[in-house]
């Protein structure tokens, strides 16, 4: 521990944003930099805690506590202080691959679990991590390190989003010929398509860790869906083990009466092809504009925020945010103790670019859509509102009942859906004849990954549901150790 | 283990503790919290089995600690042979411990083991939190003592019958382990007991205190008037003037009475902790040498030990006084014709004593008072000293080799008054004790004042600076310490702060 005081001396400080007038008019990050002093300050704030709980990554109340992937977070934060860039860098890349990509878009239950978030703003732990590795990347250390030796076993990984990437990483760094497929035209899965390009640049960052690992044996193979325009037989046949890392991509609908119209679309289709469009810098005939609309996001978490953002840059004319559960308090509940994740009130980037142009934070609670309305060509015009309380049925499970009276009609011409996500699509599983848990994920134990199928390993949001990226980081690792393991029949991968 | 325990219960203890590697202070450093000491319950099992084998048992107390949590801990503390229980951890954990390991640096994030105001305002304990803890301890122990069909914890009381090792732990480790001797009960007759229920005679009617000086300082406890006896004193005479000074502190409260009130003269060789915890106004003169743990606790008395009258070796390399004197103490003078055993002064903080010459780890973990040595000290002098002054007269010019400098600076003497203090504590040395060293020292003044070498704690010198420049801001009294305090509480040179 670099300095005991230091959480007593210094204040939580975090890089300020690009100003949301400024960055709506363009797709570029919004985070910008601390100071290298400011931010050794923030590493003094980290107390190297006898008892720490920032790196534990179990699940608290069905949340995320501690970082899954058991970053040595006390460790670099120390090294920081001490202005040890280079050692803090190999000591975050000892647990975490990509540590790019969840210093821009991981929540950070490691901040959450803080011990000194116990009655203090807790270290500033995400932001330590992305600076440590963009300084990495712009000094040059960051290299293609390629194996000393190759196995000769040839494994497929299907899906190239944060499991994906995370074991063929780990895989080849194993020694082994690991081959990437992905179905769109660019790998990264929801790195390059879901998320969009203010919170994770996908020239500069992600492609930036794609080419890295191409120089190190990877081979990605775009345009490909297994189980599609590729036989899935001929993936057992011609590889000696497969990671499935296929996501959970099945959308939650919202069934009600007005469904089809035009205009009334997945989040996904939304941000799919506008990063396209802005990857191809030409339109696309899937190109969805939110110019001079009155747009509707239906769904309150990281999805509808980043449809919120979009919307913004394209130029919106009005905006709501429907989200179905009550507004979070400000502070932590009392049922909702440290180290839980805490539920409290967060303005995200999208809600403050809202707020910044349109003069207040463009959620309503409470509330849920009952009916799309159109016009004659088939076009949503309006949407139908309610608001709900959330009461205990007969089985003691809290379930929305609406609120009579409390209707209400929106204007919208353009409405995105972004409630979740239901579990990955079936027809590759099926082909394969894997077996499903009740929830349609791929059935394969937590930390073991195998499933009925000799040899094919599942991991990530196909196998544990719909997730944060580093629980695919956690599982893409582990079942790279899994994999080795069964070819090699030992392994010293983490 | 067992040895040990049967010795002190012998010599009259109380309490036994087995205390398991598993507990320990957070300031430890984390090598030796997690690689010293064997758990309780090995020493626990041979401790109860060697007290029950000699008949013993009866007459102590045997007490376990080391993170016990749970009543399930307790009920195997109890059939494995204890009837007393210590928490530690757990009662901390439930008034807001978050184990930081940082006791020893006053940084404590939620104000449980700090000094700092600022930090203390964290603390969200209460004894509340504490009694409800214990209450679901008490609930558990009661739970495994019905299944077991035991009413009282002394019927548990070594019944390793009751305990059988789990056959299915899958470690490699536990394979082949045998524990029969732990689970051991030892064949005595039935008549012999197996817990404590015999006080022990710990013979305090039989002190001298009790039967002589009670007596002899009466005129002064009950009225204040100046007593003074001539005593033999012989080494079974041990804590002699201890339970006279509680009585002169029941009457005249924390002020004591005035210097030399009661002035008792011993000759003769003293048993241990003469004249521990005696308050103001109580002086004790020994002719002759004195045993360990010489004025423990001091708390304003006056304490003088010089050499029978024709003894032929020289006072200052012969040792007269035993190991740890002034243990603890924390007001009141001393003056020692001769050579002290070690850890002199230990955790002093507020005794100012003339001493000749001294053992190893002398003023150890010192915060207060002043030492002033008048000739060789032995090695790791000063360890852990954080407050209060010590002087040693080093004309060999080796006394920087002997001494622990990790916490203190070596300075010499400048200051007039500062002189002056030492020189009227070595004359009053001589005038006490006759001393020929102290004699001497005086005659030769001037050539040895610079050979006097001043040992000064760092942290103590700079909280002095501190105290004086608030105070010349006018500030005063607690308000001047807290001042002082906060100047110093985030200085990164600060010993404890690294």
């Amino acid at each position: 521990m670099g300095k005991p005081t230091g959480f007593i001396e210094y204040l939580r400080e975090l890089p300020a944003d690009r100003p949301p007038a400024a960055r709506i008019a363009d797709w570029k990050e919004f985070h910008l930099h601390l100071s290298e002093a400011a931010l050794r300050k923030q590493g003094a704030r980290c107390m190297d805690c006898g008892t720490p709980f920032c790196h534990t990554g179990v699940l608290l109340s069905g949340m995320a506590s501690g970082c899954p992937i058991h970053n040595l977070i006390p460790e670099w934060n120390d090294l920081i202080y001490r202005g040890l860039w280079k050692e803090a860098l190999e000591r975050l890349h000892k647990t975490n691959n990509f540590p790019e990509f969840t210093g821009r878009v991981c929540p950070a239950p490691c901040e959450g679990s803080c011990v000194l978030g116990i009655n203090a703003p807790p270290v500033t732990i995400k932001n330590i991590e992305c600076t440590i590795i963009d300084r990495g990347w712009d000094e040059g250390w960051v290299t293609a390190d390629l194996p000393k030796q190759r196995t000769g076993k040839k494994v497929a990984v299907v899906g190239s989003g944060p499991a994906g990437l995370c074991a063929a990483a780990q895989l080849n760094k194993a020694g082994h010929t690991v081959t990437v497929f992905e179905r769109a035209d660019r790998p990264g899965g929801l790195l390059m398509y879901g998320i969009p390009n203010m919170k994770l640049d996908k020239e500069q960052v992600v492609m930036r860790r794609i080419r890295q690992l191409e120089a190190e044996g990877i081979r990605f193979v775009c345009n490909t869906n297994v189980g599609g325009n590729y036989p899935a037989e001929k993936l057992l046949k011609e590889f000696d083990a497969v990671v499935l890392a296929t996501g959970a991509t099945k959308p939650r609908d919202l069934p009600v009466e007005g469904r089809n119209l035009k205009g009334v679309h997945f989040a996904m289709e939304f941000l799919t092809a506008n990063t396209k469009i802005i990857l191809d810098g030409k339109k696309n005939g899937n190109f969805i504009s939110a110019a001079d609309k009155d747009v509707i996001v239906i769904g309150g978490g990281d999805t509808g925020t980043d449809c919120v953002g979009t919307a913004m840059r394209h130029g919106c004319k009005s905006l709501v945010q429907v989200e179905i559960l009550p507004k979070p308090p400000m502070e932590r509940a009392a049922d909702n103790p440290w180290p839980e994740w805490p539920k409290v009130y967060r303005l995200d980037y999208g809600q403050d670019e809202a707020a910044a142009k349109f003069g207040a934070d463009p959620r309503v609670y409470l509330t849920t859509a009952t009916k799309f309305e159109g016009d004659a060509n088939g076009q949503v015009t309006a949407i139908h509102t309610v608001q709900v309380k959330w009461e205990k049925n007969d089985k003691g499970q809290f379930i929305p009942k609406n609120v009579p009276g409390t209707e209400k009609i929106l204007p919208a011409q353009l409405v995105l859906l972004a409630m979740g996500f239901l579990g990955p699509e079936q027809p590759l599983l099926d082909a394969l004849k894997l077996e499903r848990d009740p929830r349609t994920n791929v059935k394969a134990e937590f930390e073991k990954y195998s499933t009925n199928l000799k040899g094919v390993f599942a991991c990530g949001d196909c196998r544990r549901g719909q997730s944060l990226v580093v629980w695919a980081f956690n599982e893409g690792r582990g079942a790279a150790r899994e994999c080795d393991r069964y070819l090699m029949g030992s392994t010293d991968l983490p | 283990m067992g040895t040990v325990a049967a010795g002190v219960a012998k010599a009259h203890a109380d309490v036994v503790l087995i205390s398991g590697y598993d507990g320990g202070t957070g300031a430890s450093p984390l090598s030796s919290i997690k690689h010293s000491g064997i758990p309780w319950e090995l020493g626990l099992a041979e401790t109860h089995q060697t007290l029950v084998l000699n008949n013993l048992r009866s007459r102590i107390y045997v007490e376990a600690d080391g993170q016990l949590k749970t009543g399930r801990d307790v009920a195997v503390a109890a059939l494995l042979g204890a009837e007393e229980f210590g928490f530690a951890t757990a009662p901390l954990v439930t008034l807001g411990c978050l184990m930081m390991r940082v006791c020893h640096l006053n940084t404590c994030p939620v104000g449980v083991a700090t000094q700092d105001p600022q930090l203390r305002k964290f603390f969200t304990g209460s004894p509340d939190h504490v009694v409800n803890f214990m209450r679901f301890i008490a609930t558990e122990l009661r739970e495994i003592m019905a299944k077991l069909g035991f009413r009282t914890i002394n019927e548990m009381i070594g019944r390793t019958d009751k305990l059988a090792p789990r056959k299915a732990i899958e470690h490699w480790k536990a394979k082949g382990l045998d524990f029969t001797s732990i689970l051991q009960r030892p064949d005595v007759w039935p008549e012999v007991i197996r817990y404590r229920q015999i006080d022990q005679d710990h013979g305090i009617e039989k002190s001298l205190d009790v039967t002589r000086l009670l007596d002899i300082c009466e005129p002064a406890i009950e009225r204040g008037e100046r007593v003074h006896a001539d005593l033999p004193i012989r080494n079974i005479h041990r804590v002699v003037g201890t339970i006279t000074g509680s009585e002169v502190t029941k009457k005249w409260g924390p002020n004591g009475l005035p210097e030399d009130t009661i002035h008792l003269k011993f000759t003769g060789s003293a048993g241990q902790s003469f004249g521990a915890f005696i308050p103001k106004g109580m002086t004790l003169e020994l002719e002759g040498d004195a045993n360990d743990y010489l004025g423990k606790g001091l708390s304003g008395g006056k304490i003088i030990v010089y050499p029978p009258a024709g003894s032929t070796f020289v006072a200052g390399e012969n040792i007269i006084i035993g190991n740890v004197a002034f243990y603890g103490a924390t007001s009141g003078e001393a003056f020692v014709c001769g050579m002290a055993g070690e850890r002199f002064g230990v955790r002093n903080s507020g005794v100012n004593a003339v001493v000749e010459a001294i053992g190893d780890h002398g003023c150890e973990y010192m915060t207060g008072g002043r030492v002033i040595v008048l000739g060789r000290t032995g090695r790791n002098f000063a360890a852990g000293m954080s407050g209060g002054i010590a002087y040693v007269l080093d004309e060999a010019g080796d006394f920087p080799a002997h001494c622990n400098q990790e916490m203190v600076g070596l300075e010499k003497l400048k200051d007039a008054d500062e002189i002056e203090m030492i020189w009227k504590l070595i004359q009053r040395h001589q005038a006490y004790t006759k001393s020929d060293r102290a004699a001497k020292v005086l005659a030769d003044w001037r050539q040895l004042v610079p050979k006097f070498v001043k040992v000064m704690p760092k942290d103590y010198q700079r909280v002095l600076e501190s105290m004086k420049k608030v105070k010349e801001q006018g500030l005063s009294g607690d308000e001047a310490i807290m001042a002082a305090f906060e100047e110093n509480v985030r200085d990164v040179a600060r010993v404890g702060g690294g």
